[in-house]
């Protein structure tokens, strides 16, 4: 897993690379000081989602079902407000502010790059819901608690890499 | 991490081994994979019956995995080949006394041996150089300047166009590059003389002279053009020569030390032969 | 009904009906069939890739020569880099790490045998997608079939504009694909090593291979990745309009040539590190000594990797970077000599002083070692930035890495199935039939690429059509071609002479070469549970310790 974070996070860096390289440099509007605004809210979302797994995770090293199930189930919402959130903000910059992916540099760079992060986020989602499944049924036992760890570890990755894209994209590319 | 992991506790070997099953799931799902993307340059349906497979795929592995891995039980064949070597045993060489494991070569010069090797073979060649300088130009700067004008062919003197004079920052040039280049030859010399066979002077001192003017003589024309339309090669070669026996009889006048061998680094870095047998006498271990 | 059952049951008594064999095939997650998979395949896209070859070499046979069309010849070397590189060369080293390194170490399979199968397939289905491209390609929409936009398919020329249809597409997907089945295959190779070792086996115990693979594995997951982002930024421009690597709308096309040889140079390492884990092997057992300097050569191998993932731009002197920049990537690719160098010294002294047996392996080897020397030194030479202006994009460049790959990474790759095809198969190979290859490719090879470097040096650029005579490259240019007519034979030798041997050599043994590592402790070919117990070591050379107990070589290291 850790080699698979690795080459994913290399994937990362070439398009926040991209990213970076290119601020400032579309040729045409809108730019991203005119039409992003912080997603403060749904980045605590996200951000608070990894300190569940992680509690879900030690609930159920300690044989706790009950609560790994409670805090596992907070995180699918927290991860699924964050999901919802990306989509209603992009739904805005579709059709309020007229920025595709074919409009200029920054519509390009910024919809691979976050929508490359969003992919992950649902992705890990998709994981983290089947296994909640199998936890509502009954089926997550204590001796499970190291592949779920893994599942967390891939979360954990997923909103480090938020961490980063927030900062490049919201706070150092506008 | 180590999902796959086998017992490794040798009171474990029993009569059969489990090894994953066999499964076809990886294939379906690379296959829906493969389709997937190529409905980009094919057509929809495709990328969606690959869609269908790759979810299949992706399922009934899930299935193959979870809640408990798949596997199959092998019988062990009764049958482990024998490990046998076909090396015949021979009688060894004793080189050191204690032990049958050496680490070639068994004694080297010291630094130092190299460094003053260098040193003096560099005044024999200088000294031949000058007489060159009064036998030809009448002039001991002749040659000097010349091995300035190698490696730095816009200094002064071809501008002067007088190759035969003095001038201060030709001589310091040259005896600069002059020195250094003869003490990292007196040290390469000192480390491989060692290892030399038979008689190192020789090949040290006339063989690998020769062998380096050659080398020289092919390329200077494109490396240097100034020292190539000035250079005297049988002079070149004779200095050469003079650096050479020099230095090899400076280096070889001096003690020979063991190598390091006994110290953990040299074990692990030094020259290894295992079992020293009589054929590779060719070695070099004298 | 009855009756048909029973001839099943009476053939399958004799020999497993051809549908059953296939199936066991395609559904197997065993490393060691996983891995001859890897290198049929990519045998058989060498001979693809081959084909390519001697088209591109009849075509520049003479001066005006009309054997193909110029599309077709874009085509040609197109099609033939890209096989080369991703279907033919890197297959093969994964299929020999995938065989190799479990066995090497003592363990029973790899860490994820299901990944490993997936991996495969993904690559395979990778390479068909791409071949896919000169039939389906031209049916569809009409211009032109197959890729033809050079191997590294640098921007705008990508771009829709200029590469209407879907030929840049299928090539952007098939290596989108093999790259994926390639990052999974090295994950599971640096997780074996990591994981699956044997009892007492520490990583300072790992045999050379072990360590390389492991080494490739990292370098693999470190510089696919940016060609799959690379890639996918491409598609965006390609299917959704995007602006990374188009011109007007402000992008760049430097851009991708940074992310291409971010990947580009790693990947020669990728092949060239595996190649150096063959030599690491097959030197030692055929001079009858140890490696010479073990943690040195390991030392050495991680300082290439790191080394090799900062020297990328040393592809791109002739855009125009800063000259600091310039600087830098000269000195780092010059630096990445030094622990090449230290290497090609430890592999002389392992010969030096031993007993030298010339077989087929040693023999490739050995070659091996003159040939990567030259070819670090026209290396040396490139990475001067002057000298590389003028010569840049010429047949020099073409020459040089082809030395490269041909001279020192397949010639120690032709060695590896010389002395692992006793292992893989369980007999021996035909000797004087692999002299024979070894001479005709040695001859051919020297032809070829030595000769190619002097039309480079007199002014002929790389990928052209065809020339005006009268400039100097015509003899050259017929001496290549005639190269590559012996290199062909040769290699159709080889393959007749694993066909043969393979139905009627002489059975190996489970240790022909008297061999010092793990895999010669099992029967040939091994079983599918490979060690019966798990072995357990105390030194680099378990086997010589079985071998002579009088003498173990734990008394040593």
């Amino acid at each position: 897993m850790y080699f698979l974070i690795a080459a994913e996070a290399a994937i990362f860096t070439i398009f926040v690379v991209a990213y970076i390289f290119y601020v400032g440099k579309s040729a045409t509007g809108p730019q991203p000081a005119a039409v992003l605004h912080a997603p403060l809210f749904l980045t605590a979302c996200l951000l608070s989602s990894s300190l569940t797994t992680h509690l879900a995770v030690r609930g159920l090293r300690s044989r706790n079902v009950r609560r790994f199930t409670w805090w596992w189930c907070g995180t699918v919402i927290l991860g699924g407000i964050f999901v919802a959130g990306t989509a209603r903000e992009w739904r805005h910059l579709v059709y309020q502010d007229g920025l595709t992916i074919q409009t200029n540099l920054f519509g390009t760079t910024y919809y691979s790059l976050v929508g490359l992060h969003a992919f992950h986020v649902i992705a890990g989602l998709l994981a983290l819901a089947v296994v909640l499944v199998f936890a509502i049924r009954g089926d997550v036992r204590q001796e499970h608690s190291a592949r779920t760890e893994v599942l967390s570890m891939y979360w954990h990755f997923v909103d480090a890499v938020w961490v980063v894209i927030f900062t490049v994209v919201y706070l150092i590319g506008r | 991490m180590n999902i796959g992991a086998f017992r490794s506790d040798p009171a474990m070997v029993t009569q059969t081994v489990e090894v994953p099953a066999s499964t076809a799931w990886p294939i379906v799902l690379a296959f829906g994979i493969m389709l997937v993307v190529a409905g980009l340059v094919t057509s929809e349906s495709v990328s969606a019956l690959g869609g269908l497979l790759a979810v299949t795929g992706a399922v009934g592995w899930f299935r193959d995995v979870f809640p408990r891995e798949r596997h199959e039980l092998l019988t062990v064949s009764p049958e482990v080949p024998a490990v046998t070597t076909g090396r015949t045993t021979i009688d060894r060489t004793a080189l050191a006394p204690d032990r049958h494991r050496i680490w070639l070569p068994v004694e080297i010069y010291p630094i130092s041996a190299g460094l003053r090797g260098g040193l003096a073979g560099s005044v024999a060649m200088a000294m031949l150089a000058i007489i060159y300088g009064l036998v030809s130009q009448r002039s001991i700067w002749y040659p000097i300047n010349l091995l300035a004008a190698t490696f730095f062919p816009t200094a002064g003197p071809q501008a002067a166009g007088d190759l035969t004079r003095f001038y201060p920052s030709m001589f310091f040039l040259a005896a600069a590059l002059h020195l250094s280049t003869s003490i990292l030859v007196g040290l390469l010399y000192g480390a491989m003389l060692p290892m030399l066979p038979r008689r190192p002077i020789l090949l040290g001192g006339l063989v690998a002279p020769i062998v380096w003017s050659g080398v020289v003589y092919s390329i200077l024309g494109i490396v240097s053009p100034v020292l190539d339309s000035h250079i005297d090669w049988i002079w070149f070669v004779i200095s050469q020569i003079g650096f050479g026996v020099v230095a090899g009889i400076i280096v070889s006048r001096r003690e020979r030390i063991p190598t390091w061998q006994r110290l953990p680094f040299a074990l692990r870095a030094g020259l290894e032969q295992s079992g020293m047998r009589d054929e590779s006498h060719h070695g070099g271990e004298q | 009904m009855s009756a048909a059952r029973a001839t099943v049951a009476v053939v399958r008594s004799e020999r497993a009906p051809l549908v059953d064999t296939l199936h066991e095939w395609v559904t197997t997650v065993d490393h060691k069939r996983l891995g001859i998979l890897y290198i049929i395949y990519a045998l058989l896209f060498l001979a693809f890739g081959g084909i390519e070859a001697i088209i591109i070499r009849i075509q520049l046979i003479r001066p005006h020569n009309t054997f193909v069309s110029p599309q077709v010849f874009n085509r040609m070397f197109t099609m033939h880099g890209t096989t080369m590189i991703f279907f033919a060369a890197m297959p093969l080293v994964f299929g020999f790490a995938n065989y190799l390194v479990p066995l090497m170490i003592g363990a029973r399979d790899t860490a994820f045998p299901r990944l490993n199968a997936f991996s495969f397939w993904l690559t395979a289905f990778g390479g068909l997608l791409l071949y896919f491209s000169f039939l389906g390609g031209n049916g569809l929409y009409g211009a032109g079939n197959a890729p033809d936009v050079g191997w590294f398919a640098y921007a705008p020329l990508t771009s829709r504009t200029f590469s209407p249809g879907h030929s840049t597409d299928f090539w952007i997907l098939a290596l989108l694909l093999s790259g994926i089945g390639s990052m999974g295959t090295a994950i599971n190779i640096a997780a074996t090593v990591l994981c699956m070792r044997c009892p007492g086996m520490t990583l300072g115990k790992m045999p050379l291979l072990a360590w390389l693979n492991f080494t490739m594995a990292g370098l693999v997951i470190l510089s696919m990745s940016p060609l799959t982002a690379a890639q996918l930024m491409l598609l965006v421009d390609r299917y959704l309009g995007g602006h990374f690597f188009d011109v007007q709308a402000g992008g760049s096309a430097v851009l991708w040539m940074h992310f291409f040889w971010i990947f580009g140079h790693p990947e020669v390492y990728v092949l060239a590190i595996p190649a150096f884990a063959f030599a690491s092997e097959i030197i030692p057992v055929f001079s009858r000594k140890p490696i010479f300097g073990y943690p040195v050569m390991v030392a050495a191998t991680l300082a290439i990797g790191f080394i090799s993932m900062s020297v990328w731009a040393h592809h791109m002197f002739t855009v125009g970077m800063t000259s600091a920049g310039n600087t830098f990537f000269v000195l780092s690719t010059m630096a990445i000599a030094v622990p090449t160098g230290i290497k090609i010294f430890n592999w002389l002294a392992t010969i030096w002083g031993g007993k030298v047996q010339y077989r087929t392996p040693m023999l490739f080897c050995v070659a091996f070692l003159f040939q990567f020397l030259i070819a670090g030194l026209t290396g040396i030479m490139l990475a001067a930035a002057p000298f590389d202006w003028q010569l840049s994009g010429s047949y020099f460049v073409v020459a040089h890495f082809h030395y490269v790959i041909v001279g020192g990474i397949l010639f120690t790759i032709f060695g590896a199935f010389y002395y692992w095809f006793p292992k893989m198969s369980g007999r021996m190979y035909n000797e004087a039939l692999g002299k024979v290859h070894f001479w005709l490719f040695t001859a051919g090879f020297h032809l070829t690429f030595d000769f190619m470097h002097v039309p480079g040096v007199l002014g002929m650029p790389r990928r052209i059509y065809t020339y005006e005579p009268g400039r100097g490259w015509d003899i050259w240019n017929l001496v290549i071609t005639i190269g590559v007519l012996f290199q062909a034979v040769a290699t159709l030798v080889f393959l007749g002479n694993l066909l043969w041997s393979k139905l009627w050599g002489k059975v190996a043994g489970s240790d022909p070469w008297d061999g010092w590592t793990l895999e010669w402790s099992t029967a040939s070919p091994p079983p599918a549970y490979n060690f019966p117990s798990l072995p357990e070591v105390r030194s680099r050379r378990p086997l010589w310790d079985l071998k002579h107990p009088e003498d173990p070589d734990w008394h040593y290291e």
